[in-house]
């Protein structure tokens, strides 16, 4: 599966849609993580406290970040780790390809990181000869599947462990018809154990940048970032310019919410702080910029950059979860994806696959206001000439008939009385894509502005 | 060099207004600290032994011996049957691996391990199985403690480690023992 541009998010949540029992378990899966998020944001007293300082940490660092950028690559010299920068994907997977090929690396190792999916690095490589393994379990599953991720967090969520079991059957030479998750982890800890063991150089993705020491943080609960930076003598991280924090204190802050927001646990397994390289071998940093200048210049679009791709706005959209990771035409689906990726669909439905009820803002652990910049995106489309299927022919009448009392009330009357005399089966087709999956609604007996002026007139 | 400064530049028509830094001062919970750590440590699947201290990890630690596995240890006090290799691949059959930890955190469970006590920095990861051992007087309430005590000094390499390796993601099974190591014991001295 692909995320061919050619379909709009709706359509592509249909094809999702078809299997009605996957869909109730992939919204299953998707809530019990945001369940565990709430018992875990519960037990600290202090969580709302914590969202205030991470959003305003972030702000800070944002309106500063050409001075913590400098700061940051100042120290990292400091530190021996040399550092890149990039404009967009291509430039960054120009110099990943560089320092490779400079050290003949046949094989590299890659823990999850959502900016190399995001500037297409691993076909880029793929095409010059080098090996790219990707390491986190999840993200494993879905390569040797051939498909993108469908989570930032947990990517291979759409899969069931039958499908799994078929996979590593054939790619891995598991039993066949084996599908017990242990069972089947244990055969990927082997499998992978001996990538890591083989591997010329690896590659991560950074959780937070610290300023001030020239120093990297990479989470895992696999420790496949670990295994994979401290076994050959080559390590890569690549950032966005919007992972900068400004010291220690500010990513302790986000180091408490970002894992019980993503999966209700205190912490990462692993928190990895990366100094500079190891004796003998050599470090480097890739700042990619990739369009996040461009977000900043827009004070709405900008404060998308606070993220820190826990992925709980995804398991809280109640779209998402009922329409999959592929129907979004962005490599980061849900309410974020739509925030940061919206201008990269060329269908422009993405701003429509939300129904603004805010949830996604309410459990953001930086307070980034996913509604709020989701209905910003709705406008830009409209105002660029680019509103999808149909919108812009029919939304300017829809905001004439709204505007007028008279035309406004005689419909709506109209319309009690229909629902009252007329079949549902006669009226439904008047309801268009709205009534698929609904049922009517039953009419009041009055408007609500009737009911108003002899009640409370 | 020349997209280092495009990318500066762009910075400067930035539309948000510059925000001042916030003060950090969130308020600790400081009463028993050991507790909170051992129930911390419990939900990330690690286990703590509050008593015995160093005897007691040595003697588990000669028991493991007897059975033929292999142990690595880089705690002064305590004697396992393998060297520090000459390489960091060479650690491919250890199967426990004792290690000091420089602070516990009782919020989350989590244990700072540097690499000045790690001989090669993949051992607490490569290790089948991991021995921890944290002084009690180190366990600090939460991570804003412990960020102001750890030390990170320019090359190095240091992690929180919270329990064993593990991975949810074959259906959201938690599974213990992915990449590094499938099993933490966490000894108190």
């Amino acid at each position: 599966m692909s995320t061919s541009t050619s379909a709009t998010h709706a359509h592509k949540a249909e094809i999702f849609c078809k299997d009605e029992s996957r869909v109730d378990w992939h919204s299953k899966a998707l809530w019990m993580l945001r369940e565990k998020r709430d018992r875990a944001a519960g037990s600290l007293p202090e969580w709302e406290q914590l969202r205030q300082i991470g959003s305003e940490m972030k702000l800070h660092t944002l309106t500063h970040l050409g001075q913590y950028l400098e700061e940051f690559e100042q120290n990292c010299h400091k530190n021996n780790i040399k550092v890149h920068w990039a404009k967009d994907g291509a430039e960054h997977n120009r110099i990943v390809h560089e320092i490779l090929a400079e050290h003949n690396v046949k094989k590299l190792v890659k823990s999850k990181s959502m900016l190399t999916e995001e500037c297409h690095m691993n076909p880029y490589l793929e095409q010059r000869g080098i090996e790219v393994i990707d390491t986190d379990l999840g993200e494993r599953i879905i390569q040797l599947a051939g498909q993108p991720p469908s989570h930032i967090v947990v990517p291979a969520i759409h899969l069931k462990k039958e499908e799994v079991g078929d996979l590593f059957h054939d790619k891995l030479g598991t039993d066949a018809g084996a599908s017990d998750p242990l069972y089947l982890t244990r055969a990927a800890r082997a499998h992978l154990r001996e990538q890591f063991l083989s591997a010329d150089a690896a590659m991560t993705g950074v959780n937070m940048a610290i300023a001030d020491k020239g120093a990297v943080v990479v989470c895992t609960n696999e420790g496949n970032a670990d295994m994979g930076a401290n076994l050959p003598k080559l390590q890569l991280h690549s950032m966005g310019i919007d992972k900068i924090v400004p010291n220690i204190d500010s990513a302790a802050v986000l180091l408490r919410t970002l894992a019980r927001n993503a999966t209700g646990q205190p912490i990462t397994t692993y928190s990895s702080f990366y100094r500079g390289p190891q004796e003998g071998g050599e470090m480097h940093v890739i700042i990619v910029d990739n369009g996040r200048t461009d977000m900043l210049k827009d004070k709405i679009l900008a404060e998308a950059l606070k993220c820190i791709r826990c992925g709980g706005c995804l398991n809280t959209c109640p779209v998402y979860r009922r329409s999959g990771g592929y129907s979004y035409n962005y490599t980061i689906p849900g309410p974020i994806g739509i925030a940061v990726g919206s201008q990269c669909d060329d269908t422009n439905s993405m701003p429509w696959a939300c129904t603004l009820c805010g949830s996604c803002s309410y459990v953001c652990p930086t307070k980034v206001p996913l509604d709020k910049i989701i209905h910003h995106h709705r406008r830009l489309k409209a105002e660029a000439g680019k509103l999808p299927y149909g919108k812009a022919s029919y939304m300017p009448l829809v905001g004439k008939f709204m505007a007028s009392e008279t035309a406004l009330n005689c419909s709506m009357s109209v319309a009690r009385m229909a629902l009252k005399i007329l079949p549902g089966s006669l009226l439904k087709p008047f309801s268009g894509a709205w009534g698929k999956y609904r049922e009517l609604p039953v009419a009041p007996n009055s408007s609500f502005e009737a009911w108003f002026k002899k009640n409370r007139g | 060099m020349s997209s280092k400064h495009d990318i500066l530049n762009a910075l400067k028509s930035a539309a948000i207004a510059p925000q001042a830094m916030p003060v950090i001062k969130v308020a600790p919970r400081i009463d028993d600290l050991v507790g909170q750590f051992e129930a911390s440590l419990n939900t990330v699947a690690g286990t703590l032994h509050r008593e015995g201290g160093l005897a007691k990890l040595q003697a588990q630690v000669d028991e493991q011996i007897a059975q033929g596995m292999q142990i690595i240890s880089m705690l002064d006090g305590i004697k396992g049957n393998r060297e520090v290799t000459d390489t960091a691949h060479q650690l491919r059959d250890i199967d426990y691996a004792v290690i000091p930890g420089d602070l516990g955190v009782a919020e989350n469970g989590a244990i700072w391990v540097n690499n000045k006590n790690l001989g090669h920095r993949v051992t607490p990861f490569i290790c089948e199985n991991l021995f921890l051992v944290l002084e009690a007087k180190t366990i600090v309430a939460n991570m804003h403690q412990a960020a102001s005590k750890l030390t990170l000094d320019s090359g190095e390499f240091g992690t929180f480690i919270a329990g064993p390796s593990k991975t949810a993601d074959i259906e959201q099974a938690l599974v213990v023992g992915a990449h590094g190591a499938c099993s933490l014991n966490v000894y108190l001295v």
